[in-house]
C-alpha cells in the first residue's frame, strides 16, 4: 500500500527505493526530485544543447522506471543513476563525434542562432562587454570541448562541475580510479592550451 | 621533486586528488618554486573561467521536463515490484479468451470436476495442517505438491507447501520485528533485503545479538553493500575485542577495496601494538594505494617499520 504524500517526504533513499521497488508511484516521484536537477545540469553542460539535454533526461527516468526492480544495491543508486545518464550521453557524444557536429547553431529563416544563447543571456544579465567576453569564453569552451574524447568529456563534467571523486567517477564509468585520473589530466592540459589566453 | 613532476601534479592538486605523500611533496615544491607557483594561479583561474561556463538549468526546463517525464511514464505499466511480484509472477496463471462454444464445454467441464472432487475429498482439496488457522495469514503467494501418495479405498494424498504473504507492522526493536529483521540479514535470494534489514538494526548495535548479527554480515555477506551497512552500525564498537578482531580478519580478507579503506581508517585510530603486525602483514600484500599510505603513516606514528624482518 502507498504511503501517505507526508511520509514519503520523510522518508531516507533506501526506503524510498524500497517503497518505489514495492509499486509506490510517490515515491518513485520523490526518488526522481531528489536527482533530477543535477541530472538535467549534467545533461545540458556535457552536450550543450537544450533539447538534446530534456532527451536524456526523458530516456533516463524512463530507464530508472522500467528497471527499478532489478537495482539490487550492488552499488549506491547514486552511481546507478549516474551510469544511466553518462552512457546516455556517452551514445550522443560519440554519435556526434562520427558525425562531426558539434555546433549549437541551427539554421532559421533569420540566419544561423545559437540555440544557447537564450540561456547564456541569464548569465550576462544585459553587460553587453560581459555578454561579448562570455560569448568569446563559450565560443572557446565550446571548441575544446568538442575536440576532447567522450570520456575525457564526461569524466572532466563529472569532476569539474559535479564535483565527483574520481573513485566515485571511476565505478560510474566502470573503470578504475586510475583511468578516470589520466582522463581528467589529459582533458585539464587540453582545456589549459586552449584558454590559456583567457588566464 | 622537479618542475616536470609537479607540472603533472597540479591539476590532481587543484581538485583535491592527491595522495597525502604526493601532496606533501608538491607543497614543498611550490614553497621554494615561483614558476609552479604561477602556474598554480593560472590553472586556478582556468577554473574559475570554467565554472562561470556553467550553464545553469533554469526552473522553467525543469519544470518542463518533469512534466513531459510526468506524461510519458503514465504511458508506461505501473512500476514493476520486485521479488515478491516475482514469485506471484511464476504462480500466476494468464487467462486467454476462448471460443464461446470452448468457454461453455470448459464450465461444463469445471462443474463436472468439482462435483467429483467433492464426492472424493469430502474435507476439502486442501486441508488444513494440524497447526490450525492463522488469523492474518493471506492466501498463498507460491505453493508445490511436496509428495503425492496413494491411499486406501482408492483416496490419494497429495502434501503441499505453501508460501503465505504476512504483514508485520512494528517498531525496529520491537521483539518479533526484531527477530525477523535478524533473520532477514541471511536471507540469500535478496541482497537488498539484507542491505535494508541491517540499516533497521544497525542502531540498536549495542544488544548483543544485534552485534553478532552485523558482526556475521559484516564477514560473510557475499554483498558489498550490505557488509558496509554493517560496518556502519560497528564503527562505534571498534575498541570492543570481539568487534577488533572480526574488523581485523576483514581488513586482511576483504575483497572489496572501499570496505578495507573504512577498516583500516577505524582500526589505526587505536595505534595499539597488536595492531603494528597487522599492518605491516596488509602492506605484503595491499595493492590499494590509499590503504598501503593509511598502513605507512600508522606505521610511522606507532615507530615501526613498514616491513618485517
Amino acid at each position: 500500500m502507498a504511503a501517505p504524500a507526508i511520509e514519503i517526504q520523510r522518508m531516507d533513499e533506501s526506503t524510498l527505493i524500497r517503497a518505489a521497488q514495492g509499486g509506490d508511484e510517490r515515491a518513485f516521484e520523490e526518488l526522481v526530485r531528489q536527482y533530477d536537477q543535477s541530472v538535467l545540469r549534467m545533461a545540458l553542460n556535457l552536450l550543450r544543447s537544450p533539447e538534446d539535454a530534456n532527451d536524456i533526461y526523458q530516456e533516463t527516468f524512463l530507464r530508472v522506471y522500467r528497471n527499478l526492480h532489478k537495482f539490487r544495491y550492488d552499488c549506491s543508486f547514486h552511481t546507478w543513476l549516474y551510469r544511466i545518464v553518462t552512457n546516455l550521453c556517452l551514445d550522443v557524444l560519440r554519435k556526434r563525434k562520427v558525425r562531426k557536429e558539434e555546433s549549437s547553431t541551427v539554421s532559421t529563416g533569420d540566419g544561423e542562432v545559437d540555440r544557447m544563447d537564450a540561456v547564456r543571456e541569464a548569465r550576462a544579465h544585459g553587460d553587453p562587454q560581459r555578454e561579448l567576453f562570455s560569448r568569446q569564453l563559450d565560443g572557446r569552451i565550446r571548441v575544446v570541448l568538442s575536440e576532447l574524447t567522450p570520456r575525457e568529456r564526461v569524466v572532466f563534467e563529472m569532476r569539474h562541475y559535479e564535483g565527483m571523486r574520481l573513485k566515485a567517477i571511476g565505478e560510474t564509468l566502470g573503470t578504475t580510479e586510475e583511468a578516470a585520473k589520466n582522463c581528467l589530466f589529459r582533458a585539464t592540459q587540453k582545456m589549459r592550451a586552449a584558454l590559456g589566453d583567457f588566464t | 621533486m622537479k618542475c616536470d613532476q609537479a607540472a603533472r601534479l597540479i591539476p590532481l592538486y587543484l581538485y583535491g586528488e592527491l595522495g597525502f605523500d604526493e601532496e606533501e611533496g608538491l607543497e614543498q615544491h611550490l614553497d621554494g618554486c615561483e614558476s609552479c607557483r604561477v602556474e598554480v594561479a593560472s590553472q586556478r583561474r582556468l577554473h574559475d573561467l570554467l565554472d562561470a561556463a556553467t550553464i545553469p538549468v533554469d526552473d522553467g526546463m525543469l519544470t518542463a521536463a518533469r512534466l513531459e517525464s510526468r506524461r510519458r511514464l503514465k504511458q508506461e505499466p505501473r512500476l514493476r515490484a520486485t521479488w515478491w511480484s516475482h514469485i506471484g509472477d511464476m504462480f500466476s496463471i494468464r487467462f486467454v479468451p476462448a471460443p464461446v462454444l470452448a468457454q461453455s464445454l470448459g464450465a461444463v467441464a469445471l462443474v463436472a470436476v468439482g462435483f467429483l472432487g467433492a464426492r472424493i475429498m469430502p474435507g476439502g482439496f486442501f486441508p488444513r495442517s494440524s497447526q490450525g488457522d492463522i488469523a492474518d495469514v493471506a492466501d498463498p503467494v507460491a505453493s508445490r505438491v511436496r509428495y503425492v501418495e496413494p491411499g486406501d479405498s482408492g483416496q490419494v494424498q497429495i502434501v503441499i507447501e505453501e508460501t503465505h504473504r504476512r504483514t508485520l507492522t512494528g517498531h525496529a526493536d520491537d521483539e518479533p520485528i526484531r527477530r525477523w529483521l535478524m533473520a532477514a540479514t541471511k536471507d540469500p535470494a535478496d541482497a537488498g533485503v539484507r542491505v535494508q534489514s541491517v540499516e533497521l538494526l544497525k542502531s540498536q548495535c549495542g544488544q548483543a545479538d544485534i552485534r553478532n548479527v552485523l558482526l556475521y554480515a559484516l564477514q560473510h555477506d557475499p554483498n558489498a553493500g550490505v557488509r558496509l551497512k554493517a560496518l556502519d552500525g560497528l564503527k562505534q564498537f571498534s575498541s570492543d575485542p570481539e568487534t577488533k578482531q572480526a574488523l581485523t580478519r576483514v581488513l586482511l580478507a576483504d575483497s572489496n577495496p572501499g570496505v578495507r579503506t573504512q577498516v583500516v581508517d577505524l582500526l589505526v585510530q587505536h595505534r595499539e601494538d597488536q595492531m603494528v603486525g597487522v599492518l605491516q602483514e596488509l602492506l605484503s600484500r595491499e595493492s590499494n594505494r590509499y590503504i598501503r599510505q593509511r598502513c605507512e603513516r600508522a606505521l610511522h606514528e606507532m615507530n615501526a617499520s613498514p616491513e618485517t624482518y
